[in-house]
């Protein structure tokens, strides 16, 4: 009895974005908006996230995962696009130490709805510098501390003590029951 | 992902509606052409408004017959010409290599950082200092053209203001440097903490 085997093709360029854009698609959207609030230039930055994706593509050698290779591009872009804007905006973003130590006139007020403390969480992330957004929204996706350290690049010990403090201050701004949970 | 049952904030980030697009291959690649060209027309921008100096420098020699001034309008042009060639040179260094776009955030954060320390903290070796010959010949002209004492208050005029600016350009630039150095060196001490 003869066994044809058939050897799998290398995925290519063009098939690893499409693959990237079917299972991250709406990661990708969820990063954007916390990344860009006014929505035509988000979608400017969400397409020039799928340019960069597709580009990287062409070098995408399988040593880190799909996952994280996604994860780290467009994280790269969109804190490429921060930085752009807030050279333009003059906006004056902060780490999650000072986050939690300024004052926040909405801080332990219960939210009205999913939509209010939707706003609450992005407007807390717009604030942060792109390391630590980075954290954050890794975290809100739900990834581990291995593989934000992995897309992040920082220690082990350093994204164990930023979830922490992240923890606590989400814990703070949005009273830990009841809101997000209706 | 993490073994952990999601908190309602991460259910709640999960779930919102969000607009995710979806681009054709033919899509990208157009978009990703329309960057090239955007990179381009910057080149381009920087070689025209030096070629605009450079045409004014030799409006001037046409103009002027005294022969220090002339030196000075060529050594400008020289100088226009040597930055022109180290722009070009950096030109591959204004942008991240490809392959950055995939490394993890801290090394990106961290080449980009020191890429424009780079750009600045060598301001004076390749952008003010081909334009020196220029001027020192300059004042010698002023001195050689104009009677004394009119000329040599007029070249003092010009050679204060312009070491000032140089020197402004130049503490500026330093300033930034040393600003950017301490960035890249927080983001070493956070990869080791």
């Amino acid at each position: 009895m003869s066994v044809i085997q058939t050897i799998p093709k290398a995925p290519t360029q063009d098939s690893l974005y499409e693959q990237a854009s079917q299972e991250y698609g709406s990661a990708l959207g969820r990063l954007a908006r916390a990344y860009e609030a006014d929505p035509e230039i988000r979608r400017d930055l969400l397409q020039d996230i799928h340019v960069a994706l597709w580009r990287s593509f062409a070098g995408f050698d399988g040593r880190c995962s799909l996952r994280t290779w996604i994860y780290r591009v467009a994280h790269n872009v969109g804190a490429s696009h921060v930085e752009h804007q807030r050279r333009s905006r003059t906006q004056i973003l902060v780490d999650l130490e000072e986050l939690d130590q300024l004052p926040d006139a909405s801080s332990g007020q219960p939210a009205a709805d999913r939509s209010q403390a939707m706003d609450r969480l992005l407007t807390l992330i717009q604030r942060l510098k792109p390391l630590d957004r980075h954290v954050i929204l890794s975290y809100l996706e739900g990834l581990d501390a291995a593989s934000i350290g992995e897309i992040t690049g920082l220690s082990a010990g350093n994204v164990a003590t930023k979830i922490h403090r992240i923890k606590n201050l989400l814990a703070r701004q949005f009273q830990q029951r009841g809101e997000a949970n209706d | 992902m993490t073994d952990n049952p999601n908190t309602p904030l991460q259910n709640l980030w999960q779930s919102q509606p969000v607009e995710s697009i979806h681009m054709s291959i033919e899509e990208i690649r157009k978009r990703a052409g329309k960057f090239e060209r955007k990179i381009t027309r910057r080149n381009i921008r920087e070689y025209v408004s030096s070629l605009i100096a450079a045409t004014l420098f030799g409006w001037f020699f046409v103009r002027t017959h005294d022969v220090f001034l002339r030196i000075a309008y060529v050594l400008f042009i020289a100088g226009l010409a040597w930055v022109v060639v180290q722009l070009r040179r950096k030109a591959s260094s204004k942008t991240l290599p490809l392959a950055m776009e995939a490394a993890a955030s801290l090394q990106y954060f961290r080449a980009e950082l020191e890429r424009q320390r780079d750009a600045v903290q060598n301001v004076w070796s390749w952008y003010l200092a081909p334009l020196v010959p220029g001027f020192i010949v300059m004042t010698l002209g002023y001195w050689h053209s104009m009677p004394y004492p009119k000329g040599l208050i007029a070249s003092a005029i010009v050679d204060v203001c312009v070491a000032a600016l140089f020197y402004g350009i130049w503490r500026l630039n330093l300033r930034a440097a040393r600003c950017l150095q301490r960035k890249i060196d927080e983001l070493y001490a956070a990869e080791k903490s």
